[in-house]
């Protein structure tokens, strides 16, 4: 049962994800992104038994970043006519180059030993659960999670500048009105 | 004293530095340009200083920190680098509204360095090279109002951001295979099969992207061509080195049992970086865009060294790396000295500098020879250290190529001195004003750059730290 209801989201989500590449119009694309994401999340909740990561995943990417996207896109007005046109050198290259990484990861996965990684899994019971996933963000994982609220605000820090004008050219040495 | 806080000594003064910048920014507002820039360098200068006392080995947080005496050298040699740039930009900086921003910004770039030079744990040394290219992206926008500036923040960020990925489809199929991203552990599970192989060549193209090997060099021109130049200083120095380090390290813990694969693979990475960034650099006309070209070149010859994988290699690439901070960083106090009261960066600009400005002059000339590798500079026995390490492995095509390479660059090292010594201009540059701050960088490099070449007792005490591989 489980394994019938692994292919069946594994095979919706690579087809969402061959859409976005497919489609014509940006804006279909996004769209059919966000339902690719939504099928990941629907494969973290069922299949790993990850609810709270699933649940992030949608809110983070399907909800946040993709309106994020999608607003961009309609800003920028893009449209299939707007799209240029690669020659055919160029498209072939890219096929071969594409098609050599799938067949190397293939030959890669079909030979590799993934036992390892079943057993670590087994070991964590219910790592998605929001209790598991506290516990060890603030026990074993704790140096990681304060460096990263480091980069957030770094990063929040770095936008507020460049959003800033810069004043030092016009104002040097002239006295405020009294 | 509390045994943790004295462990992560350099990290957190780095950090306390950071806070006291933003409190001070929120609490005086007003603080002129001059005031801000002597605090700064000062506590820059005694974080420093604190390098070289009370310090441990050992770990903390269960095994995701670790620090030893070599990990404590390389980050005073970053720190070093950090007091020499920030005390060059000083001229730039005293025109800039945004002191406190830029340093808070160069200063966490440094922590995220620290964070991943003293990682034991892939999760942590993706955050802290996370942690120390993001911040580097707005600081790479720092004339906010040129274009140019803006590319290049565009341009490295996207860099960074492709080269974070394919890092983490690498790192994520190597915990596939292993089910851990401890060191130690890696280490001691990684049995080169097919998928292992595939992780390690997608993190060794991140590692490329970081250190702009050649057939990931792309970004690095643009970018470095575009930024501030106290911002390009820190790119080419400072970023690169850190990653140095790092890869040193990984490839010699983690990967210790694929090193027959990487070796290969750093021959090539070696041999097409060499030969692309020397040929590339012989026709740049921007002073930038040639010194980018010249890095690129200078990390083919550490490749070398780190391809021998033996303790002479650790330690011949950090013994090159401080070198080429003293080398390097005279080249760019010059330029910045130039470019903040001329604005001038192309090379022609050059044209008679000698006889406006003896001593930039000469400072230039003996940092171009240091980078060119002539013998009584520093950098001729930081090349010499970096090739015998290769030459280790008895491959002497590769030394053979090497030296070849050396060759060609000493043709565009010495061109710029020509053009300095030789040519004459019509509208010669001014003389220029060089304050205390970069006065006193400037002498320390050519302290280092003349010093380091008569004493054998660094590299003998970087080799008495480095482990044995």
């Amino acid at each position: 049962m489980l394994t019938s209801a692994f292919y069946f989201i594994a095979f919706v989500t690579i087809f969402f994800a061959i859409m976005v590449v497919v489609s014509k119009n940006p804006i279909h694309s996004v769209l059919y992104l966000v339902l690719t994401f939504f099928c990941i999340s629907a494969n973290y909740i069922f299949m790993l038994d990850a609810t709270f990561v699933g649940m992030v995943n949608v809110i983070v990417y399907a909800g946040a970043i993709m309106v994020l996207f999608l607003y961009v896109l309609m800003m920028m007005n893009l449209n299939a006519i707007a799209e240029q046109k690669r020659s055919v050198l160029f498209k072939i290259s890219a096929a071969v180059t594409g098609g050599m990484l799938l067949l190397v990861l293939v030959a890669a996965l079909k030979d590799a030993n993934l036992q390892i990684q079943g057993s670590a899994l087994e070991a964590e019971q219910r790592i998605g659960s929001i209790k598991v996933l506290g516990y060890v963000l603030y026990s074993k994982y704790q140096l990681p999670f304060e460096v990263a609220s480091i980069l957030f605000l770094v990063a929040m820090i770095g936008a507020v500048v460049l959003g800033k004008k810069d004043n030092s050219t016009k104002t040097i040495g002239i006295e405020p009105v009294k | 004293m509390n045994e943790a806080l004295l462990l992560m000594k350099p990290e957190l003064i780095v950090t306390v530095i950071i806070f006291i910048l933003l409190i001070l920014h929120v609490a005086r507002e007003n603080s002129s340009p001059a005031y801000l820039l002597n605090l700064i360098n000062g506590l820059l200068f005694i974080n420093f200083l604190c390098g070289f006392f009370f310090n441990r080995e050992g770990t903390l947080f269960g095994d995701m920190y670790v620090t030893n005496g070599l990990i404590v050298l390389e980050k005073n040699i970053l720190n070093l680098g950090m007091l020499l740039i920030s005390l060059q930009a000083t001229d730039w900086l005293k025109k800039k509204d945004f002191i406190v921003e830029f340093y808070v910004l160069l200063l966490t770039t440094l922590l995220g360095m620290f964070f991943m030079l003293s990682s034991n744990n892939l999760l942590m040394f993706y955050l802290g090279l996370e942690l120390s290219s993001i911040p580097l992206a707005a600081l790479a926008n720092f004339e906010l109002e040129k274009r140019k500036s803006s590319e290049a923040a565009m341009k490295f960020i996207m860099s960074s951001a492709f080269s974070s990925g394919l890092l983490l489809f690498g790192i994520s199929m190597l915990y596939g295979t292993t089910g851990t991203l401890n060191f130690a552990q890696l280490a001691m599970l990684i049995d080169g099969n097919p998928l292992q192989l595939f992780s390690f060549i997608l993190l060794l193209a991140g590692f490329g992207f970081k250190i702009s090997a050649v057939p990931f060099h792309l970004w690095t021109a643009d970018v470095y061509e575009g930024s501030p130049v106290a911002v390009t200083s820190y790119l080419s120095v400072i970023s690169k080195g850190a990653i140095l380090f790092v890869m040193a390290s990984v490839l010699f813990t983690v990967f210790k049992p694929l090193v027959e694969t990487w070796y290969n693979m750093l021959y090539l990475l070696a041999v097409l970086t060499m030969i692309i960034g020397n040929l590339f650099a012989i026709r740049q006309q921007n002073l930038k865009r040639f010194l980018a070209f010249s890095s690129i070149a200078q990390v083919g010859f550490i490749l070398i060294g780190m391809s021998g994988s033996s303790q002479e290699a650790t330690a011949s690439v950090i013994y090159f790396v401080l070198i080429y901070v003293f080398s390097n960083l005279g080249a760019f106090g010059v330029i910045a000295l130039v470019s903040a009261q001329t604005g001038k960066e192309e090379i022609d600009d050059y044209k008679g500098f000698y006889l406006s400005n003896p001593m930039l002059a000469l400072v230039m000339t003996l940092s171009l020879f240091s980078l060119a590798g002539i013998p009584p500079t520093a950098g001729f026995f930081g090349k010499f250290f970096l090739l015998m390490a290769g030459a280790g492995k008895g491959n002497f095509v590769l030394i053979t190529i090497a030296a070849l390479n050396m060759v060609i660059s000493l043709y565009y090292y010495l061109r710029i001195v020509k053009v300095m010594f030789m040519e004459k201009n019509e509208t010669p540059m001014e003389k220029l004003q060089i304050s205390l701050f970069p006065r006193i960088s400037l002498l320390t490099c050519m302290a280092g750059i003349i010093l380091i070449g008569f004493t054998t007792l660094l590299y003998d005490y970087i080799f008495s730290l480095s482990t044995s591989f």
